[in-house]
C-alpha cells in the first residue's frame, strides 16, 4: 500500500506518469483558475458522502457539502459557464455574497445515519438559526433533518465555513467551504487609471474578466480601500487527509448501515488521533490534479482547481484559507505577497483615519502561513522589475517587429501608455528594455550581457520550462532559432530544428512560454501524495506575456 | 569500495568528455566588468550618494550607466554532491549537500564565501596542491580536530586555470581534477554562506560533482534564491520550471541583488528529499544604507529617486506600489550613517530604514533545520524513503545541535573517503560586547514542522520579516519585542539582541545588561534533544562580554 521513493527508476517512472497527466491535461484544455462559486442570498445545501479521487489512484471515502436536490444555484463568475454543483463536493460550494445583505443557508443532513447530526459554523458572521436540533456550538441538522442559518453583519473578504459538529471527524472528512463577501462599494481608484487600463488591455487581447461581481455588478476591489484593487483573483483552501480515518469511517458506516438514528450502536467511533495525514490538498485536490480545470468532469466531487495565471503587472488577489488541522508554510515563488486582511479584517496603519485611502499595515511575505480556521487575503504581482535584463529578449537589430517594440516608461517606469496597450510587452519594466543577459546568445536576442549559458546537453529541462530564459512565445522562438511572423496579436510562431527542447510539454514554447513559478507548502514533505513525490500542496503559477490569452473558463 | 566509486566517477567523466566533444562542462564565471558595472574592475562598492545615472531611453539600445555607478560584482562557486556531518551525539550522518568551491578559507572561518572578482579570479599556484578534504586536510594534517585556520589561505575559484587555448586567459576555464579533489564528499551543513550588497551583480556557479555514496542516483541539483522578488523563472532554480544541472556540469546563476534583507537558498530538486538531506544555505543582502555617510533620511529620499527602489507614499495613488520595500519613516530621527560601516567594520543596518532603527554592531546568520536520522540512513543505504511520516530527531542551528553549537571553529567529520572535512563550518555562539547590538539573521528550512526559538534574558527585537523591514505603508515602524519567535520552513526573520538595558536619547548605552551567558533555546521541549540523548538540540549561547 505504501508507495515510496524506492529508487530513481521508480521515481522517474512516477514523474513520467505525472508528466503524462500534465500532457493529458494540456491536450484536453489549458486549465486556469479563478475563484468560482455560487452567488445569491439563499443557498440550499446538503451534507452527504462520496469518494474523492487522488492522483495515486485512490478513491477516498469523504463527506462534503453540496447543493440540495432542486436547488438551482447561480454560478459566478458569469464568464465561467461550465459550473456544476453536485450533492457533495470538497471544498463545499464557495458562497459569493455582498456586504450588507442578509443570506440564508439551509442545510439538510444526508450523511449516513450513524454519522449523527451535522451543522455549519460561520465564524465572523452574526448567525440566527431556525429549525434543527440543539447542538453544542450551534443548531444542528439531525439525520434526514434540516436547519436554516440566517447570516448578517457581513464584512468584506474571505471567510471559512465548516462543520460545528464533531469537527475532529467531520472537518477531516471534508465538511468545509468558503464564503467570499464582496464590498458593496468599489473605490473609484479601482475602476480608473491603471486598473481601468488593465481591463482595457484584457479586452484588446480578447480576454474576459473573471473577477467576482458584487450584488450591483461592480468588480475590482476586495475591500473598500484603494490598496485592495485587483485584476485577477484566486482562492486556495488548504487541508490534509489521514486515509486511515476515512477507511475506518467507511467500515463503521457500512457496519451500521440501516440503523435507526439514536438507536444503541447507531454511531461512529473513529479515532482521530494519532494523526498521520498522507494527502495534502489545495481545494480538495492534490498536485497534479489541482492544475486541471475547474469543474473538470473527472472530479465530480472536487470542482475547484489551483492553477493561477497572470500577466506582468496585474494585481492578483489571493484568498487563502486553512481548512485542515495543521499550519502550512505556503511559499509563493516569484514575489512577496502583501497581506491585506485576516478573516475579513483589513490590517490598516494604526495612525491613519479610516477611509478608502487608509494605508495598509499588513506584512509583506514570501511565505504565507495557512492556519486552521483562518482566512487571509493578499495581493501579489510580478513585473520583472530589477532583473537587470530584458525578459522579453528584445533585440533592436532583429527583423522581427516584436523584437523591436518600444518601451515608454510611465511615472513608475512601466510600459503602460496607450500605445503599449496593444503590445506584447505591456507593463514591461523599461529600465531594462533591450538589456541583454547573455554574452553571446545563439538566437535572435540581444548580445553583450553578463552571463554565459552552458551547453544545453548538460541540463535537464523541466516540464514547465518555457524553452528559453525569455518570456513569451515570440522571445522564446527567437532565442532558440525559430521564426515568428506578424506583430502583437497577429503574432504566429513556428519553432524549428532542434526546438522546442524535449520535456517542455506543460508550457508550450510556441504558444505560452510563460515564466513558471512553484507555489507550494514549504513543509516540503507535504508536496507528496501518499508518499509519492511530486504531489500534494503544489501548483505551478504562470506569468504569461500578453500573446497568451488567459482563459479561466477552460 | 571507495576506490571503486572513484574509478566509476572517472569513467563517467571520461565518457562525458568524449560525448560532448569540445564543450567544456565545468566552468566558472566572474567578469571583472559588465554593462552594469563598466569600470575595468568592480571589487568594492563605492559610497552611496544617490541613484546610478542612466543614459536616456532609446529605441536602438539599452539604458547604460553613465555616472554614479553603485554596487560591485560578486562571485562564488559551490559544489553539489554529498558528504557527512557529525550530530550532537557523535553520530556520523549522511548528507546530500553543497560544499564551497570558492572562498574556502573564509568559509572555514565562519564567513561568507562570496568573492570579489579579483579574489575569485586569483589562480591557485601549481605549487599549492589542493588536497581532498581541504581546507581541513591542510589546516589539520594530523586529524586532531584542532585546525589551524591560518594554514589554508586560498580563497579563489577552485579549479580555475589559465585557458592555454586562448593565450592563457583567465576566462572561467577550469581543471576539473582540482574541483573533484576538493568538491567530492565535501558537503557542508549549512551550505556555503553567501553575502552580497544591494546593487551588486552576483554570479553563483554551481558545479555538480556527483554523489559518491549513491552511484545509482544521477541526481541534478539547482539553487533556489528563496524570497527574491521579481525573480525570473530561468534563474529561480525550480527544475520543473527551468533547467537543472546534471552531474559533471556547471551552471552560473545571475542576479542583480534585490532589496536588502535576510534571504536563504536551497536546492529545489525533489525538495522533501534534498532539503531534508541537507541542501540548505544562507544568503543575505546588505542595504545601501551601509554605504551612506551622513543623514540617513536624506539617503532614503535619494533612493526614492531610483524607480527600481522607489517606495512612494501610499497616498499617491498614481505611484503607489503595494509590494515596495522601504517607505520613508514617519519620523525623521536625524540619524546619521556611520562612516566605518562596510570598511572592515562589522556593524551595519539590516534594512534601508532611513532612521537608524535596524542598526547592529555585529551580525550572525542562524539557520534552523531538522534531521530525521531514519530518513538519512535510508537515504544512504538505497532503501525506500517515506515522506509522510518524516520525524526529525536532530534539531539544528547552523547544522549543529547543542553543545556543538557553542564549539568555536569548524566542525570536522571524517567522510567515507577516509579524510576529515569541515562539515559544519558555522558555530552559533553569539558574542556581544556589553552595550552593543547583535543582528540575528534567522531562517528556517525545516521540512516537516514549525520551530520556536526563545531568548532567555535578552528580549528579541524583531525588525524584519521575510526579508522586509517591518514598516507600514504610512512609514510607521511595526517592529516589536518578544521572547520567542516561531518560524515554518521557508521563512526568515531579523532579530536584534540589544545588550544595553538603558539607552540615553541619541542611542548611547548608559546601563548594560549584566555580563555573562544567556541562552537561545527552543521551548518545543522535545526538540532539546539529540536523537536518544535527552539534552541538546536547538539551543545555543549568547555571550555578553
Amino acid at each position: 500500500m505504501r508507495e515510496t521513493k524506492m529508487n530513481k527508476t521508480i521515481s522517474m517512472s512516477k514523474l513520467l506518469a505525472v508528466v503524462m497527466l500534465a500532457l493529458a491535461s494540456l491536450f484536453t484544455a489549458t486549465a486556469h483558475a479563478s475563484a468560482p462559486g455560487i452567488t445569491g442570498t439563499s443557498f440550499s445545501l446538503t451534507a452527504q458522502s462520496a469518494y474523492l479521487t487522488q492522483p495515486d489512484g485512490q478513491a477516498i471515502y469523504s463527506w462534503g457539502y453540496g447543493c440540495s436536490a432542486g436547488f438551482m444555484p447561480t454560478f459566478a463568475p458569469a464568464t465561467i459557464t461550465t459550473g456544476f454543483c453536485n450533492a457533495m463536493q470538497v471544498p463545499g460550494p464557495t458562497l459569493i455574497v455582498t456586504e450588507g445583505s442578509t443570506v440564508t443557508v439551509t442545510l439538510t443532513n444526508n450523511l449516513p445515519t450513524s454519522a449523527g447530526n451535522t451543522s455549519i459554523l460561520f465564524p465572523g458572521f452574526h448567525v440566527a438559526t431556525s429549525g434543527g436540533v440543539t447542538g453544542l456550538m450551534t443548531q444542528e441538522a439531525a439525520p434526514g433533518g434540516s436547519v436554516m442559518y440566517t447570516l448578517t453583519g457581513f464584512s468584506p473578504g474571505t471567510h471559512a465555513y465548516y462543520s460545528g459538529t464533531q469537527g475532529d471527524l467531520q472537518v477531516e472528512m471534508g465538511l468545509y467551504g468558503a464564503i467570499i463577501v464582496l464590498p458593496a462599494t468599489i473605490p473609484s481608484a479601482c475602476t480608473s487609471g491603471l486598473a481601468a487600463a488593465n481591463v482595457a488591455v484584457e479586452g484588446n487581447w480578447g480576454e474576459s474578466d473573471f473577477r467576482l461581481a458584487n450584488a450591483s455588478g461592480a468588480v475590482g476591489a476586495a475591500y473598500d480601500n484603494n490598496h485592495a484593487c485587483y485584476d485577477r483573483e484566486y482562492i486556495f483552501q488548504f487541508s490534509e487527509m489521514d486515509p486511515r480515518i476515512h477507511t475506518q469511517a467507511l467500515a463503521q458506516v457500512r457496519a451500521t448501515a440501516g440503523c435507526a438514528a439514536g438507536a444503541t450502536g447507531c454511531s461512529l467511533n473513529v479515532a482521530t488521533e494519532p494523526y498521520h495525514p498522507g494527502y495534502f490538498m489545495i481545494n480538495g485536490r492534490s498536485m497534479p490534479d489541482d492544475m486541471d480545470p475547474n469543474y473538470a468532469f473527472q472530479y465530480p466531487h472536487q470542482p475547484y482547481n489551483g492553477n493561477p495565471h497572470m500577466h506582468p503587472g496585474e494585481q492578483v488577489l489571493i484568498r487563502v484559507i486553512g481548512q485542515g488541522r495543521w499550519q502550512h508554510p505556503f511559499h509563493e515563488h516569484g514575489n512577496h505577497v502583501r497581506i491585506l486582511a485576516r478573516d475579513g479584517n483589513l490590517i490598516l496603519s494604526p495612525a491613519a483615519t479610516a477611509g478608502e485611502t487608509t494605508p495598509l499595515a499588513g506584512p509583506l511575505l514570501f511565505t504565507t502561513t495557512t492556519t486552521p480556521g483562518l482566512a487571509f487575503d493578499g495581493i501579489f504581482y510580478w513585473t520583472g522589475k530589477g532583473l537587470n535584463w530584458d525578459a522579453y529578449g528584445h533585440n533592436p537589430t532583429s527583423s522581427d517587429p516584436n523584437a523591436k517594440l518600444t518601451c515608454t516608461p510611465d511615472a513608475n517606469g512601466y510600459n503602460t501608455g496607450v500605445a503599449a496597450q496593444t503590445q506584447i510587452n505591456y507593463y514591461e519594466w523599461c529600465q531594462d528594455h533591450n538589456k541583454p543577459v547573455q554574452v553571446a546568445p545563439f538566437g535572435d536576442v540581444a548580445s553583450g550581457g553578463p552571463a554565459t549559458l552552458p551547453d544545453a546537453n548538460i541540463l535537464t529541462n523541466g516540464a514547465w520550462y518555457s524553452g528559453s530564459p525569455y518570456l513569451g512565445p515570440d522571445a522564446t522562438t527567437r532565442a532558440v532559432g525559430g521564426t515568428c511572423t506578424g506583430v502583437n496579436n497577429t503574432t504566429s510562431c513556428t519553432t524549428s530544428g532542434s526546438t522546442p527542447p524535449s520535456g517542455t510539454i506543460a508550457n508550450s514554447p510556441s504558444s505560452e512560454a510563460g515564466f513558471a513559478f512553484m507555489w507550494h507548502s514549504h513543509n516540503e514533505r507535504e508536496i507528496t501524495t501518499n508518499n509519492i513525490f511530486p504531489g500534494g500542496m503544489l501548483m505551478m503559477m504562470l506569468v504569461d506575456s500578453r500573446e497568451f490569452v488567459i482563459d479561466e473558463s477552460m | 569500495m571507495r576506490k571503486l566509486h572513484q574509478i566509476g566517477l572517472l569513467i563517467a567523466f571520461t565518457c562525458l568528455a568524449t560525448g560532448v566533444a569540445s564543450a567544456q562542462s565545468f566552468r566558472v564565471q566572474c567578469p571583472n566588468s559588465t554593462i552594469t558595472h563598466p569600470a575595468a574592475l568592480n571589487d568594492v562598492e563605492p559610497a552611496y550618494t544617490g541613484p546610478t545615472t542612466l543614459s536616456a531611453p532609446s529605441a536602438s539600445t539599452f539604458q547604460a550607466p553613465t555616472a554614479n555607478v553603485n554596487g560591485a560584482i560578486k562571485c562564488q562557486q559551490i559544489s553539489g554532491g554529498d558528504g557527512y556531518a557529525t550530530m550532537g551525539d557523535g553520530t556520523q550522518t549522511y548528507l546530500f549537500s553543497f560544499g564551497p568551491l570558492s572562498g574556502l578559507a573564509k568559509i572555514a572561518s565562519g564567513q561568507a564565501g562570496t568573492d570579489s572578482p579579483t579574489e575569485f579570479n586569483t589562480i591557485n599556484p601549481p605549487s599549492n596542491v589542493l588536497l581532498p578534504g581541504d581546507p581541513a586536510t591542510t589546516d589539520d594534517p594530523s586529524g586532531t580536530s584542532t585546525p589551524n585556520l591560518a594554514s589554508f589561505t586560498y580563497n579563489g575559484a577552485v579549479g580555475q586555470v589559465p585557458d592555454l587555448d586562448n593565450g592563457g586567459a583567465i576566462n572561467g576555464h577550469v581543471d576539473p581534477r582540482q574541483m573533484l579533489d576538493v568538491g567530492v564528499m565535501n558537503g557542508n551543513i549549512p551550505a556555503p554562506l553567501m553575502a552580497i550588497d544591494e546593487d551588486d551583480e552576483y554570479f553563483l556557479t554551481l558545479s555538480n560533482v556527483g554523489m559518491i555514496m549513491r552511484p545509482d542516483l544521477f541526481e541534478q541539483h539547482t539553487v533556489h534564491f528563496h524570497g527574491y522578488p521579481n525573480a525570473s523563472a530561468f534563474y529561480d532554480g525550480v527544475p520543473d520550471a527551468s533547467v537543472a544541472i546534471n552531474i559533471g556540469g556547471s551552471f552560473t546563476y545571475y542576479y542583480l541583488a534585490p532589496d536588502a534583507g535576510t534571504y536563504f537558498w536551497h536546492c529545489h530538486i525533489t525538495p522533501p528529499e534534498h532539503l531534508q538531506m541537507g541542501m540548505v544555505g544562507q544568503l543575505y543582502v546588505r542595504p545601501r544604507q551601509d554605504r551612506v555617510t551622513g543623514d540617513l533620511y536624506t539617503a532614503l529620499q535619494n533612493q526614492q529617486l531610483d524607480l527600481r527602489t522607489a517606495c512612494p507614499s501610499s497616498a499617491d495613488t498614481v505611484h503607489s506600489d503595494i509590494l515596495c520595500s522601504n517607505p520613508l519613516p514617519a519620523v525623521n530621527t536625524g540619524a546619521a550613517g556611520a562612516a566605518t560601516i562596510r570598511q572592515g567594520g562589522t556593524s551595519g543596518y539590516a534594512y534601508n530604514d532611513g532612521d537608524g532603527s535596524t542598526y547592529y554592531d555585529v551580525e550572525y546568520p542562524i539557520q534552523i533545520h531538522g534531521f530525521d536520522p531514519n530518513f538519512h540512513f535510508v537515504g544512504m543505504t538505497f532503501n525506500p524513503e517515506g515522506f509522510a511520516d518524516m520525524k526529525d530527531k536532530y534539531f539544528l542551528l547552523n547544522g549543529r545541535s547543542y553543545p556543538d553549537t557553542v564549539k568555536s571553529g569548524p566542525l570536522e567529520t571524517q567522510s567515507s573517503d577516509g579524510v576529515n572535512h569541515f562539515s559544519q563550518p558555522l558555530p552559533s555562539i553569539i558574542n556581544i560586547t556589553a552595550g552593543q547590538r547583535a543582528l540575528l539573521r534567522i531562517s528556517d528550512l525545516d521540512v516537516s514542522e514549525y520551530q520556536t526559538l526563545a531568548s532567555l534574558g535578552i528580549p528579541m527585537h524583531v525588525v524584519g520579516y521575510n526579508a522586509k523591514l517591518l514598516r507600514d505603508q504610512a512609514g510607521n515602524n511595526l517592529d516589536y519585542y518578544t521572547n520567542s519567535i516561531t518560524l515554518g520552513g521557508g521563512e526568515s526573520l531579523d532579530v536584534i539582541l540589544d545588550s544595553c538595558a538603558v539607552r540615553a536619547v541619541g542611542g548611547a548605552c548608559t546601563t548594560t545588561v549584566p555580563v555573562g551567558t544567556y541562552y537561545l533555546y527552543t521551548p518545543n521541549l522535545d526538540h532539546l534533544s539529540n536523537d536518544a540523548e535527552n539534552f541538546g538540540g536547538l539551543m545555543t549561547e549568547v555571550h555578553v562580554n
